[in-house]
């Protein structure tokens, strides 16, 4: 294989893993600090698309890029403390049941509201057609590259490094990693926690959006879209280690390289990311990055 | 173990694991009134607005949710995969009577063999993980054969439009049409009640909700808790499996939408609003759903799925048990006396603070390794 086609290849791998790593992000943000695993977070996601498509329409991309991810950033907050606050207490199963109710309950108003079929989610003008990459890049000889897939990679390559530097390097991020440890400690301490929580889950929502956004015209937007997109994120969420946000971009990267490089045997692809997944999780039960003790 | 005392009867069962408690007088009669609304289930159904062959449908979904209670009700695993086995039934069904033959028990057998080993495949890779892990695995692996009869195994499913076969089922030449299906589907369920109640009221039914209680505690105790899940997974996978076959009989058609995990969604929803762990209170679910789906839809149209919905999120929310639990609120309201859930354990508050400290106190969230 010559070096063009690898690179190819594996630029393609890191764009099929940008959607699904932006929403596998939030949901182990989400899962890391809340505990809850939540089954509507592709909802969030379609929902982001739906106020993408309307909103590009109406009034252009940029604006749309400025407004969607603030807005589910607040129907983020809405959602958790209108439902999910209330099922700390109860078992996992419960969490599991009222976020998978809630995801139907989206899907079906957007069904009414919008109805069953896809809407055309257009590219914007500057973002169609291939970029000749081998005019920036010296080492390549002839690699043409669809812009608005490179686009995706930066936004998710961008997107998580913001995530990673906001845990990481804010007093915020200090209280969440924290809480992840250990919340009744932090409670202990005088910190209100909760209100860190319903902030996370928030985020977790508002990455969602920034994946709506750049994603919609991608992977299209009808009712369908929410689940569809959930299930690959949730393999991508287990593969890593539940709750282990590292863990999250590295199994995502593994699954779209796994798509990628499988794309000559079309038949296989479908099924390949769920191979690797067996794979990973009878080598290493926990996840790849997957710490000992973390709910377990 | 001693068998724990259902009822007065059965109480003298102590010392042997594996003998049931004697079968007693007041079990014959839940059963004969469980086999009596069953079998006037057509009758009653259309009296109430539905038809004959949604009886059958009914009855068909009935065992698929009793089977998922056995695994959910009584060990307390929530499995978002059972379409693997529904529709790999109905798919292995369907083959059979459109490669090999019209006949029912012999499809039925090869069914049943095939979701076996695919329930022991798919255990060993789900059963690892308990709780959440263990509802994210089974829902990863249902969609990949959901991916895969699609994609590598279209020539044999005939992918999008389905599978569609001209064969006619017959059981010992008996043509599998009309009332027959209910009939043949009314046995089996009753069958399956019995099987899952005596399940219930074994040694093996007492294992299975030890795990739900505290499964770590459990292999403490030097029992092979896995062991105990296998086979409650399997015997689970074999209802639905058993209902994904049936489904083909009734239909001689097996849709993709079998193995979607929307098909693991309904049997999750008819389960809890029902009432887990009640074995009737899924059944009722069932019911309840498709009389919803089927009868409600033309008074409310495309909506049915959004009321639906609100009315699984309102009971998760509010009424955790189910309708068996509102039934039996609305008993205890009107003062006439039921048995505490659990014999040994009083009727707690279940609103004890486990406020975000549970997840990291293993022994709380049901760890196993």
């Amino acid at each position: 294989m010559d070096f063009d086609a690898l690179f190819t290849l594996i630029l393609t791998g890191f764009q099929k893993a940008s959607i699904i790593a932006l929403i596998a992000l939030g949901l182990s943000l989400i899962f890391g600090t809340l505990g809850v695993v939540n089954f509507a977070h592709g909802a969030i996601y379609m929902v982001a698309t739906y106020f993408a498509v309307y909103l590009v329409n109406q009034i252009g991309f940029f604006a749309a890029l400025i407004l969607v991810p603030p807005i589910m950033f607040i129907l983020g907050i809405a959602m958790e403390r209108g439902l999910i606050r209330y099922f700390y207490d109860r078992p996992h199963t419960d969490q599991i049941l009222v976020t998978f109710g809630a995801a139907i309950v989206i899907q079906e108003v957007l069904k009414a509201l919008f109805g069953a079929n896809n809407i055309p989610f257009a590219y914007p003008s500057w973002g169609l057609g291939p970029l000749p990459l081998h005019e920036y890049l010296p080492f390549l000889d002839s690699v043409w590259f669809p812009k608005w897939q490179l686009l995706l990679i930066v936004v998710m390559l961008v997107t998580a490094g913001a995530i990673f530097a906001l845990l990481q390097f804010t007093r915020f991020g200090l209280v969440v990693r924290a809480g992840m440890r250990d919340p009744l400690m932090l409670r202990f301490l005088g910190i209100n926690i909760t209100q860190k929580f319903t902030l996370v889950f928030g985020l977790g929502a508002l990455i969602a959006g920034i994946a709506g956004v750049f994603g919609g015209p991608v992977t299209q937007v009808n009712p369908e879209v929410g689940m569809h997109q959930l299930v690959p994120s949730f393999l991508v969420v287990v593969i890593g280690g539940m709750g282990s946000l590292s863990g999250a971009l590295v199994a995502a990267l593994l699954l779209g390289m796994a798509l990628s490089f499988s794309a000559d045997y079309s038949a296989i692809q479908q099924i390949a990311i769920y191979l690797v997944a067996a794979i990973v999780l009878l080598v290493r039960p926990r996840g790849l990055l997957g710490q000992k003790g973390v709910m377990e | 173990m001693t068998a724990q005392a259902e009822q007065p009867a059965g109480a003298a069962a102590g010392g042997q694991r594996r003998r049931l408690p004697a079968p007693s007088l007041r079990e014959a009669g839940i059963i004969a009134l469980f086999a009596l609304i069953v079998f006037t289930l057509p009758w009653w159904l259309t009296a109430i607005g539905g038809y004959e062959a949604l009886a059958t449908k009914i009855a068909i979904w009935a065992i698929f949710a009793l089977g998922f209670d056995i695994l959910l009700g009584f060990t307390g695993y929530l499995s978002f995969g059972h379409a693997a086995f529904f529709g790999v039934a109905a798919y292995t069904t369907g083959l059979m009577f459109k490669h090999v033959s019209g006949d029912v028990v012999l499809a039925l057998l090869v069914s049943i063999v095939v979701i076996a080993v695919l329930a022991a495949v798919l255990g060993v890779l789900t059963l690892r993980r308990a709780g959440i892990y263990f509802a994210i695995l089974t829902l990863a692996f249902a969609q990949m054969f959901h991916a895969a009869a699609l994609s590598i195994f279209q020539e044999w499913t005939g992918g999008d439009n389905g599978l569609t076969m001209s064969t006619k089922p017959a059981l010992f030449g008996l043509p599998m049409q009309g009332l027959n299906v209910f009939y043949v589907v009314a046995v089996l369920l009753v069958i399956g009640f019995v099987a899952a109640r005596q399940i219930k009221r074994s040694s093996l039914g007492l294992m299975l909700r030890a795990i739900k209680e505290n499964s770590m505690r459990l292999q403490y105790t030097g029992v092979n808790v896995w062991r105990y899940k296998m086979i409650a997974y399997m015997i689970s996978a074999m209802y639905a499996g058993v209902a994904g076959s049936l489904m083909v009989v009734y239909e001689p058609y097996v849709a993709t939408k079998f193995l979607h995990w929307s098909t693991s969604g309904e049997v999750v929803i008819m389960s809890v609003i029902g009432g887990v762990n009640t074995l009737i209170g899924p059944m009722i679910g069932a019911g309840f759903m498709l009389y919803f789906e089927n009868v409600v839809q033309a008074f409310i149209g495309e909506k049915w799925k959004l009321i639906l919905g609100l009315i699984f999120v309102l009971i998760v929310v509010f009424l955790p048990g189910g309708f068996v639990d509102g039934f039996n609120r609305i008993r205890r309201a009107l003062g006439i006396r039921t048995k505490p859930r659990r014999p040994n354990v009083p009727d707690a508050p279940e609103t004890m603070s486990r406020y975000h400290d549970s997840k990291n106190t293993p022994a709380q969230t049901g760890s196993d390794n």
